[in-house]
Parts: structure tokens; C-alpha cells; sequence
């Protein structure tokens, strides 16, 4: 597999190109480096209502018009808003590549944000976060989420009800113009494609948009601050979730992490799984999971139980992460290792999967990465290094969220948690 | 042993089959047992055996115990797990080509299951909690009701998870009575898609499946006929409302198949009627079409959620969308749309092993063979003006035949 192509092209976008022969399609991603983070604090939400209503109307076609122009080259398009960048991806056949650059440079660059379409944005906004109480553990995340990246990175892409009420079409219009422009794109390609013919044709459809210096390279920052909170909700389970600070992308010892989550959680075989679910039946669904925003890593774990069995769930929780840095043995580190290069190999396969770990490399580490790179790292950790890693990140400061009918109550779990400040929800 | 085009088929004495695709430019291989059994194949009393068992499938063989099931798939596996619906129970594994033999030996021993009696009890704990959180679920909630009352009696209306009571009081022998019955291996198709041939696949079903003993063939299955009417179900605990509409519709194996597959997507997929009319109209975030087939019934589901007061704003656009579409033809520019997307989306399955492994479990199972990507890309040309008009003539969204269920915190009436 040949390397990857960066370009910084002249209009200001940035480009990484995967060039995959015999594939018989191209998935590409244009990322605007702004998300949520950018939001004023008394607009929450506005980040994704421009990603929402950016293609609802163009200064030559109205928002059906695109859809249908996108539908006439088969071209499916998706979109995202995250913490400090949204995206939007698209998947097309090789000879529509021109079109579908085509039409995403039009609505990038000439949304008419028309008033009916902001309205109605807001309304299916207000409906979602509706939804979102009907989901439990998504509920539940939104919260941890909070909690462990504070308030500007931890901020729900919905809004809140009443940061919706202040957004209007004024303010959809200032972000755009704030926020989309070249010198905060980053471009990436995947499929069947010449790199130096997709460079072309983005540098005529994007030149002038905006200005071209480079900016949104960095990324915010916060400051971990545990806490407990409860949120009582009448369901049948108690969901618990709870996280501590990990490493950040960049850092040395990433790698390490991606293995120790790997071993925590990482298969069937992970520790969470089998204590949780196979040895004690206490719960079908638990996980652990990184978050990284740029400069950041936080590890999130979680899981959701009958109520009677959620104290001693916490327990085990919490006993497995004290336990990585005791008895970690090379066989655990070794197969999650395995798991890893065995997934990123196969998955660089496939055209999209491919273009999102470009995408990945250009928004974390300014540039493409090949394979080979991505792994070499992995390919290196060992048990010490797993064990260096939990050395250099104790699990004792954290932030714990329960959702349910009761919370946490025995006396070893409040004595366990009692240092953390509890606001009762 | 048949081939045709990258395919081949091939069955052991004992009735093991086994369907191979050979994809060109793969690094990978995906397989994985199909058992023919389901939730629509348990009798009341035992509803959320089929599901149940496919947990218990992991806990341990005479060979290995759970710990080692676990490990050795993480030692190897791209991705692997299992699932169960209503009509199948599906056993699946991902690996990098130089690890198939070890994926085969491992997925044909779960097949071969203990069904350890130490194991049987925690399980079930695991279970009931899995079914807890779909109660906790707004749409696992409303999608089960829509099942238990459209085909109420029927076994296609048992939840795939099973009651609460149910899966109490099952017990390892009845589990094991229905396992020996069901996973015999005329009842099971070992199906693989990637770096991989028919031959390599033969060779490794006859060391690790080739002793198996025949049992006897599936019960028959009773065709449902569907419940109409209006059903509502309130339920103070959630904030949102369900409002969905079902209409009788192909079944898996009917020739209209595809022509359904177009009529649903062009009245409830992207870019649809119900994207413009429903959801841009601010009524509901979330309304679509698509079809629900087995392999003798199908239904079409219109189904959309939205604030409680919205309700009747709801079944009113979903309802005037359905009539429009049923009485006038559609555009050509329309069809003409789905099909581009689909071929779009079948380049894209066909880099995948995984993708094409899932794709080839439901041909085989319902329609007796695999369909090529060309096959399937002939299947979408083939669908016009015409056909999309003749398919609503037999077909019709006909208030008569409907079933309107909802399900949310509000007491409404819903005789719209």
C-alpha cells in the first residue's frame, strides 16, 4: 500500500490523499476545524444547527434541489459536529468525484440559511433532546461527558432548551462566516483517486473561501475537575459511568493506553467483560473507552445494571482498574496488541475506514499517516510499558454520573467516592 | 461441488452446506454459522430460548471453557459475536487470512456447545438484564409492541429476548432439548466471504464439522396474517411518542422484493417524501418507511417519532404521504435516484468481506443461493415507473388493512 499524499493546497485547504487502485469507489471527508467549542456559552447548540441547515438552500439551488443533485450521481452524503471540528463525508463512484466536490463546495461556501429551515432545525432539536431521555445510556453519557470534559469540550451537541431559544438565523450566519473558511479545512480522500486531479479540483472549487490562514490547529484545553452527581430517572436500570484523565493522542505513551483499554475492555477476553458480565452476571453491557480531544485523553467506562446489583457493579468497576497495575501479564498485552494490528490492517481495506484514519492523522497530528506508521508504536508496547502508563495516570481522581431509580448507596462504595463533591441532581 | 462466477456451494452427508465467495483484492475472511432457528420458531412457553442460547453458545464446549472461547477469538479476530432475530441465529468471525482454519475450528465448536449447567444461571442473569435495558428504550419498546400486536397469537410476536417470565423459568434441559434439534447440521450453513475458496472451506467443515450427525429438518413454519386496527400504549415513563403504521407487504422471497426495497426508500428514506414533508415540516425528527420481511410475510412500516402534542400532525402527513404515493405514480427522476444510491452502496459492500458474509447469510437462507453484486445491480435496473405503480396495485395502502400502533405517555385516540 502506497503511502499517503499531504498537500497544503494554495486556497488554504489541507489535503491527505490515500490513493487505493482497483477500488471502485471514493470516500472523502471535508472537515471545518470548529465544533461545539466554538459556541458562544448562551448558544449551545448553534454548531450543529449550521451543520444541520448548511445544505437546506444554496445561492443557486434550493436544499431539495442539492439532495436531489447529490442523489443523481448516487453520492450519500453524512454529516457530523463534534467538539472542535464537523464534518461532512460523502461516498461516490470514481467518475462523480468532480460533481460531489462540486456540490459540497456549493453549500460550504453559498448557504442562504433560509429562515423556515433555522425554525424548523430548532423545533427538531428541541424534539431530539426529548428523545434523548428516552435512551438511558445515551442519556447517561451526555452526562459523564460533562463531567469529564468540562464545560466548554464537554458540551452536548443538542444544546439545552433554553441556549436554543436565543439562536436565530442571525446567529447561524455569523458562525458560518466566523467559522467556515480554508484556513480551517482539512480535506481527505480515500478510493480510487489521482491526488494531484483531486488537488486541482479542490483548489478551483475552494479558492476564496474565506481566509486562508491557517487556524483551529489547537485545541482548547480544560481542567479535570471530579464530581459526583446522581440523576434520578424511574427505569428498570441504573446506569453508571465514570472517567479519569488518560494520554493525550501525541503523547509518548499513547500507545500504552490504547493497549491497557485494550486489555480492560478491549474483546470478550477484556477484564471488564469477564468480571462484570461472565463471572458475576451483573450486567449485559459494560465498556471502557478513550475520548481525545486535541492535547487531551480521558477514559470512559460504563456500565448499566438492575439497581439491586449496582453498588457491587461500582465495586468491580472500581477493582478492575486497580488491578491493571498488579497483575497485567504479557499473554493480555500481547493479544491486544494483536487486536489492534489485526483490525487497523484489515479495516485500511476499506475505502472509508481509510479516510477516516486520514482524517484522524491530519486533525491529530497534522499530517497523513501510512499503516506501518500508525502501528509502529503499538507494534512496540510491551507490559512495562502498560504498566509505566498506569504508573503516570492514577485511577483515584474521577468523575462518577449514575442515572437510575436509586443510585449508589452501601457504605463501601460512599466511603470509596465520599472525597468527591456530590451534587444531587 | 458447484461454482459460478466467484461462488460455490457444496453439502456435507451429514447436511452441513457450506456457500463460499472468493472476493478478489481481499486480505481478510469472514464466516459464520447460520442457524435456522429463531424467535418465530419457539412455542409461547419458551420465548427467548433462541436468543438465550445463542449466549449460552459462548460459555463453553467440551473442548474449551468460556475464558477460553473468549480468548482465543481475541487472540485472532478482527471482529466476531452473534445475533438472533426472528428467524435465525447468526455466529460470525472476521480474521485476517492466514487465521481462518483457527476461526472455522472455533465458530464449529460453539456449535457444539456444553451448554455448561455451572454457566446456565449466570446467564440468565445476563439476560434478564439485556432485556432490562430494552424496557428502558423507547424504540426496543414501541418495536415490540408493534410485533406482539400485529401478529398477536403468532409466534412472530414473541419479543426476540423473550418475557421476563420466560426466561425465569426456562431451564438447561429444555435449552438443550431445542439446541439438539435445531443446530443439527442439516439445519446449519457455514457461509465465508474474502481471501478464501470453496475448497479450503471444504476441507475445513469436513475436519471440524464432518462427524457431526444429521438430526431431524426444522418444524414448519405458519404463515402470520397481521392484526389491523388501532392499538395504543401509554406509558408515563417516556417523554416522546412512537406513531407507526403497518401495511401487508412482499414477503423476503417474492419477486417484488426490490421493487418494495425502491417504493419504501423513495417514500421514507433519504431525501424522501417523508424527509421533506414530515421532518423538514418540523412534525417529527425522526420519520421513515421500510420494509420488514420474513421469509413467508412482510410488512411495511411507516414510523415516526415526535413530541406527544404532535401526534396527530403525524399520522396525518404520514398517512396523506402514503395515499399520494399509492394513487399517483411516482417520478421518474425518483426511481431513478434509489437506484443510483444502491449502486453506490453495493461498490461499497463489495469491498468488504463482513459486508458481503451478512448479505449472502440472507440470500442463502431465504432465497436458496447468493446473488452476485452484478445479480443484485440487474435486480435494481430492472425496477421502473411501471412496475413501483403495479407493486402499490397489489400492494396498496389500503386503511382497511391497516394496523396503527403508538406508544408514549399520552392517552390519545388515533382514529385519524
Amino acid at each position: 500500500m502506497k503511502d499517503p499524499i499531504h498537500l497544503n493546497l494554495n486556497c488554504g485547504v489541507e489535503m491527505a490523499a490515500a490513493p487505493m487502485p482497483g477500488k471502485h469507489v471514493v470516500a472523502m471527508e471535508f472537515r471545518i476545524l470548529s465544533g461545539t467549542a466554538e459556541e458562544p456559552e448562551d448558544k449551545l447548540g448553534l454548531a450543529r444547527l449550521v451543520k444541520e441547515t448548511i445544505d437546506k438552500g444554496t445561492g443557486k439551488r434550493s436544499g431539495r434541489e442539492l439532495l436531489d443533485a447529490f442523489d443523481d450521481i448516487g453520492a450519500p452524503t453524512g454529516a457530523w459536529v463534534g467538539r472542535e471540528a464537523a464534518g461532512f463525508t460523502c461516498i461516490c463512484l470514481p467518475e462523480f468525484l468532480e460533481q460531489a466536490v462540486g456540490l459540497h463546495a456549493e453549500f460550504l461556501r453559498t448557504p442562504t440559511f433560509p429562515e423556515d429551515a433555522v425554525k424548523t432545525a430548532i423545533g427538531l432539536t428541541e424534539q431530539e433532546i426529548g428523545s434523548l431521555e428516552d435512551d438511558p445510556p445515551s442519556l447517561a453519557d451526555k452526562y459523564i461527558e460533562r463531567y469529564g470534559l468540562g464545560p466548554v469540550l464537554g458540551r452536548c451537541p443538542l444544546g439545552e432548551r433554553h441556549t436554543l431559544a436565543q439562536i436565530g438565523r442571525e446567529d447561524l450566519v455569523q458562525h458560518w462566516q466566523q467559522q467556515y473558511c480554508t484556513g480551517r479545512m482539512q480535506f481527505s480522500i480515500a478510493g480510487a483517486v489521482d491526488p494531484d486531479a483531486v488537488a486541482k479540483i479542490i483548489q478551483t472549487h475552494f479558492d476564496g473561501f474565506g481566509s486562508a490562514a491557517r487556524v483551529g490547529r489547537d485545541g482548547c484545553g480544560f481542567t479535570f475537575e471530579p464530581t459526583r452527581k446522581h440523576y434520578d430517572k424511574k427505569i428498570e436500570q441504573e446506569q453508571i459511568a465514570l472517567c479519569f484523565p488518560g494520554a493525550a493522542v501525541g503523547d509518548d505513551d499513547y500507545s500504552a493506553m490504547r493497549i491497557m483499554l485494550g486489555v480492560l475492555s478491549g474483546g470478550m477476553s477484556g477484564r471488564l467483560f469477564t468480571e462484570v458480565r461472565e463471572k458475576q452476571g451483573l450486567a449485559y453491557d459494560v465498556h471502557a473507552m478513550a475520548e481525545n480531544p486535541r492535547g487531551q485523553g480521558m477514559v470512559f467506562v460504563a456500565a448499566s445494571c438492575k439497581p439491586d446489583v449496582a453498588d457491587q457493579t461500582f465495586r468491580t468497576l472500581l477493582r478492575e482498574l486497580e488491578r491493571l497495575s498488579e497483575d497485567l501479564t504479557d499473554d493480555e498485552v500481547s493479544r491486544a496488541r494483536s487486536r489492534v494490528i489485526a483490525r487497523e490492517e484489515t479495516m485500511a481495506d476499506m475505502t472509508r475506514s481509510r479516510r477516516g484514519t486520514l482524517a484522524a492523522d491530519l486533525f491529530h497530528h497534522g499530517r497523513p499517516r501510512s499503516i506501518d506508521e500508525r502501528l509502529a508504536k503499538i507494534r512496540k508496547v510491551t507490559r512495562e510499558d502498560v504498566i509505566a502508563y498506569l504508573s503516570s495516570h492514577p485511577r483515584d481522581r474521577m468523575s462518577i454520573v449514575t442515572l437510575g431509580p436509586c443510585g449508589l448507596a452501601d457504605a463501601q462504595t460512599a466511603d470509596t467516592i465520599g472525597a468527591l463533591p456530590n451534587e444531587d441532581g | 461441488m458447484k461454482t459460478d462466477n466467484h461462488f460455490g456451494a457444496h453439502t456435507l452427508p451429514n447436511g452441513l452446506r457450506i456457500v463460499v465467495e472468493q472476493m478478489p483484492d481481499t486480505r481478510s475472511v469472514a464466516a459464520g454459522f447460520l442457524a435456522r432457528t429463531g424467535a418465530r420458531d419457539e412455542v409461547p412457553e419458551l420465548a427467548g430460548i433462541s436468543h438465550f442460547l445463542e449466549h449460552m453458545c459462548f460459555k463453553g464446549t467440551t473442548n474449551r471453557t468460556w475464558e477460553q472461547i473468549n480468548t482465543e477469538f481475541d487472540d485472532i479476530a478482527v471482529d466476531y459475536n452473534a445475533f438472533t432475530s426472528e428467524e435465525r441465529t447468526f455466529y460470525y468471525g472476521w480474521v485476517q487470512t492466514e487465521n481462518l482454519e483457527k476461526q472455522i475450528e472455533l465458530l464449529a465448536d460453539m456449535m457444539r456447545s456444553r451448554l455448561p449447567a455451572e454457566e446456565f444461571d449466570m446467564e440468565k442473569k445476563v439476560v434478564l438484564d439485556e432485556i432490562a435495558r430494552s424496557n428502558d428504550q423507547l424504540m426496543h419498546v414501541a418495536y415490540d409492541f408493534l410485533h406482539n400486536t400485529a401478529f398477536d397469537g403468532h409466534p412472530l410476536g414473541w419479543p426476540v429476548l423473550g418475557h421476563d417470565a420466560t426466561v425465569e423459568a426456562l431451564t438447561r434441559e429444555q435449552m438443550s432439548a431445542y439446541y439438539q434439534e435445531r443446530y443439527a447440521p442439516n439445519n446449519l450453513i457455514l457461509i465465508a466471504a474474502g481471501d478464501v475458496t470453496l475448497e479450503r472451506v471444504i476441507e475445513l467443515a469436513e475436519k471440524f464439522c464432518g462427524q457431526w450427525e444429521s438430526g431431524p429438518a426444522k418444524p414448519e413454519r405458519q404463515t402470520p396474517k397481521m392484526k389491523v386496527g388501532s392499538v395504543l400504549k401509554q406509558l408515563d415513563q417516556f417523554g416522546q411518542q412512537i406513531v407507526a403504521l403497518c401495511y401487508p407487504a412482499p414477503s423476503s422471497v417474492d419477486p417484488l422484493h426490490e421493487t418494495a426495497n425502491a417504493a419504501a426508500s423513495i417514500l421514507g428514506g433519504q431525501n424522501s417524501r417523508f424527509f421533506w414533508n414530515i421532518v423538514q415540516e418540523g412534525i417529527s425528527p425522526d420519520a421513515s418507511c421500510y420494509r420488514i420481511p420474513y421469509c413467508d410475510y412482510g410488512m411495511t412500516l411507516l414510523w415516526g417519532q415526535a413530541d406527544p402534542q404532535n401526534c396527530e400532525r403525524l399520522l396525518e402527513a404520514m398517512q396523506s404521504q402514503a395515499e399520494k404515493i399509492g394513487t399517483s405514480k411516482v417520478d421518474e427522476q425518483e426511481v431513478q435516484r434509489v437506484k443510483n444510491k444502491r449502486r453506490t452502496s453495493l461498490a461499497v459492500e463489495s469491498e468488504a468481506p463482513y459486508y458481503r458474509l451478512v448479505q449472502i447469510m440472507g440470500d442463502v437462507d431465504l432465497l436458496g443461493a447468493p446473488r452476485s453484486i452484478d445479480q443484485r445491480l440487474a435486480d435494481v435496473d430492472a425496477i421502473t415507473v411501471d412496475r413501483i405503480a403495479e407493486y402499490f396495485e397489489s400492494y396498496p395502502f389500503d386503511a382497511q388493512d391497516r394496523l396503527l400502533i403508538s406508544v408514549g405517555p399520552r392517552d390519545w385516540q388515533g382514529q385519524n
